[in-house]
């Protein structure tokens, strides 16, 4: 926030909504060039921005700054808009405040992604982007506050989690001003005297900032900047992934240790991103054909459940379940390790993993976007040119991206990244759990990160391969 | 034109403040309504240009039909040839067309590869075309007849094998 210019841009109050609004334009566009476009997936805004773009720029940014996509999401730009046409009335449901719902919804994304072959159609990414922004209306225009961002949205968890590796956070500068503070604005909003309407909004994800821990759950969407009449609070440096290794009571949160939802989170970004990754290689076509000859199928989907069931609960439940009762068996007798069961113990080390599955998430999304970096350049021309007249000039098809097998040494690199990072994060669980026997306590967690990272290297040297018809051939 | 009322200093009521809330909502859903009708209005431009654009590519290509064939089978990753007959309403070779041949992966962001046909018997055209990944390829020809006329026909090459 004290960098010259964007400092002075977080701190304005309208920084939001100029930060959403040309991505709710690009938003629009991509919807009416998925619907009315090319049919063809490489020559289509919505598929090349979706698939390619979005996700590139996003991975990067969360492992360079933080989680700024939802800060300039355009989803919210709308519920804004429609808050105020109609008021939200209802309180999110107590039992559904966790990461139940949004956890599925990833999972059922990477599912759809798979069975529908959703990068290769421009019309069915449209409708889902469509679909968001309707999921977006129908919740936040129901229940108050930041409802769909918390307990719904499946790409603000996987910010979320990416984001605590990431090397800046929204934070209080100073906690004396904090403790001092009688009026607590940045999570009630900052409100008129006289009428006590709230002019500025305060935290509606609940993280109150003088108890808040890390990234998440945290939006960035600056209110409690805003907010705060002390202005102590801003965008800070800080040590990426310390939030994982400490379990302090985070605001709005709890303690990581207890959240067995975070934990699936967690869980599910980890092996999902081997599981993505899978998806677009050639020995999954191999397993796939092998499973419908053994189960007498030839429709992908059951197939296709199946290898998520062994990749997302079976393949966890084993390593992370050897590991943790390994743990508890070597571990010094007088430590919280040897006592623990096995599923706080999971829950606990779970993560650790973490990095791991950010540096896979990195490689994968990084290898289309640097590979085709340039493709939008003759996307967009074409799409001006079939407005009328080629204004950008006659689309150059020729332009890709990076060498292959330069961007191949990039992946390596973030795989190494992420793997050093899940080492040490969970050797500093295992010091901190038995300071005595922390070798021993971290040597199964060790491993379970080696078989991970090997997986991940042999995923980055297979030939790839990209699909829709899994089943035949 | 609607008006609300304005105070005149910074002593004003929670009751005029309400008021004045009220005034700027409806306002903001004037807006809201006029953005909306605006976005319906592009959006029907927007459909229409793309149905006429869709009919004339139709009615050039419905006079002449082009069949294709692959080689070697199943197609791996590598060279192959691509061969194309082309014949008018009638079932005459046409002769004497320029064939741009594309060859696009389903994934955006894949380099596309392009090739020429060339006319190897009456009506017959012959092109190179290498796959250089394993999956599923949409080959884009991009036809030019004798008279100029042009015309654009696609079809796909699902599952190409990796060597």
């Amino acid at each position: 926030m004290r960098v010259p210019g964007l400092g002075r841009l977080f701190r304005w109050r309208y920084a939001r909504p100029v930060l959403q609004a040309p991505l709710l334009f690009v938003s629009v566009v991509m919807i009416l060039h998925g619907l009315f476009g090319p049919t063809l997936a490489p020559k289509n805004l919505a598929t090349t921005l979706s698939w390619l773009h979005f996700r590139g720029v996003l991975v990067l940014v969360l492992l360079c700054a933080g989680n700024f996509f939802c800060l300039a999401c355009p989803f919210m730009l709308v519920r804004q808009w429609a808050r105020r046409l109609f008021k939200p009335r209802f309180t999110w449901p107590r039992a559904l405040r966790n990461k139940g719902i949004s956890v599925g919804l990833f999972v059922l994304i990477l599912f759809t992604y798979e069975l529908f072959d959703l990068w290769s159609s421009p019309w069915w990414t449209a409708w889902l982007i469509v679909a968001y922004f309707l999921s977006v209306l129908v919740v936040d225009g129901f229940f108050k506050h930041a409802s769909f961002c918390k307990f719904v949205c499946p790409i603000g968890q996987f910010n979320f989690v990416a984001s605590t590796l990431s090397p800046f956070e929204v934070k209080v500068r100073e906690q004396d001003v904090c403790t001092r503070c009688q009026t607590k604005d940045c999570i009630r909003g900052r409100r008129e005297p006289a009428s006590d309407l709230v002019t500025i909004r305060g935290c509606e994800l609940a993280l109150f900032q003088p108890s808040k821990v890390g990234n998440m759950d945290c939006t960035f969407c600056l209110d409690c900047v805003h907010a705060c009449p002390h202005d102590n609070i801003g965008i800070l440096s800080r040590m990426p992934g310390t939030e994982l290794i400490i379990d302090p009571l985070r605001s709005g949160i709890g303690y990581f240790s207890r959240r067995k939802d975070l934990a699936a989170l967690a869980i599910v970004f980890t092996f999902g991103a081997l599981l993505n990754a899978f998806g677009m290689v050639s020995p999954v076509y191999a397993v796939e054909r092998w499973l419908g000859r053994m189960l007498h199928v030839s429709i992908e989907a059951p197939v296709l459940g199946l290898i998520f069931t062994f990749f997302l609960v079976a393949e966890p439940v084993l390593l992370l379940g050897l590991a943790a009762w390994l743990t508890r068996a070597w571990a010094d007798k007088a430590s919280p390790a040897s006592q623990r069961a096995l599923l706080p113990q999971a829950v606990r080390y779970a993560y650790g993993l973490v990095p791991l599955g950010f540096g896979m998430w990195l490689a994968h999304y990084s290898f289309h976007f640097l590979t085709g970096l340039y493709t939008l350049i003759p996307v967009v021309q074409n799409a001006v040119a079939s407005l009328g007249q080629p204004l950008l000039g006659e689309p150059r098809w020729t332009l890709t991206g990076l060498p292959a097998n330069v961007v191949q040494v990039i992946e390596i690199g973030f795989l190494v990244l992420g793997f050093a990072g899940s080492l040490v994060l969970t050797y500093g669980l295992a010091e901190e759990d038995s300071p005595h026997s922390s070798l021993r306590v971290f040597l199964p967690w060790a491993a379970v990160c080696l078989i991970l990272w090997t997986a991940s290297m042999w995923l980055v040297f297979q030939p790839m391969e990209m699909r829709a018809t899994l089943m035949s051939g | 034109m609607e008006t609300w009322p304005v105070h005149a200093s910074g002593a004003a009521t929670t009751r005029q403040k309400l008021r004045e809330h009220r005034a700027r909502n409806r306002l903001s859903r004037q807006g809201l309504a006029r953005g909306f009708i605006g976005f319906a209005c592009a959006f029907s431009v927007l459909m229409s240009s793309c149905s006429r654009s869709n009919k004339s590519s139709a009615d050039a290509s419905a006079s002449v039909t082009i069949q294709h064939e692959i080689l070697p089978q199943p197609v791996r990753v590598g060279a192959a040839t691509v061969t194309l007959k082309l014949a008018d309403a009638a079932g005459k070779p046409v002769t004497g067309a320029h064939i741009a041949v594309e060859a696009d992966m389903t994934h955006a962001g894949m380099s596309p590869r392009f090739a020429d046909a060339k006319e190897t018997a009456s009506g017959l055209y012959q092109s190179p075309l290498e796959f250089s990944m394993a999956g599923d390829w949409v080959i884009l020809l991009h036809v030019t007849l004798p008279g100029g006329k042009k015309l654009e026909q696609q079809f796909d090459v699902k599952g190409v094998r990796p060597n």
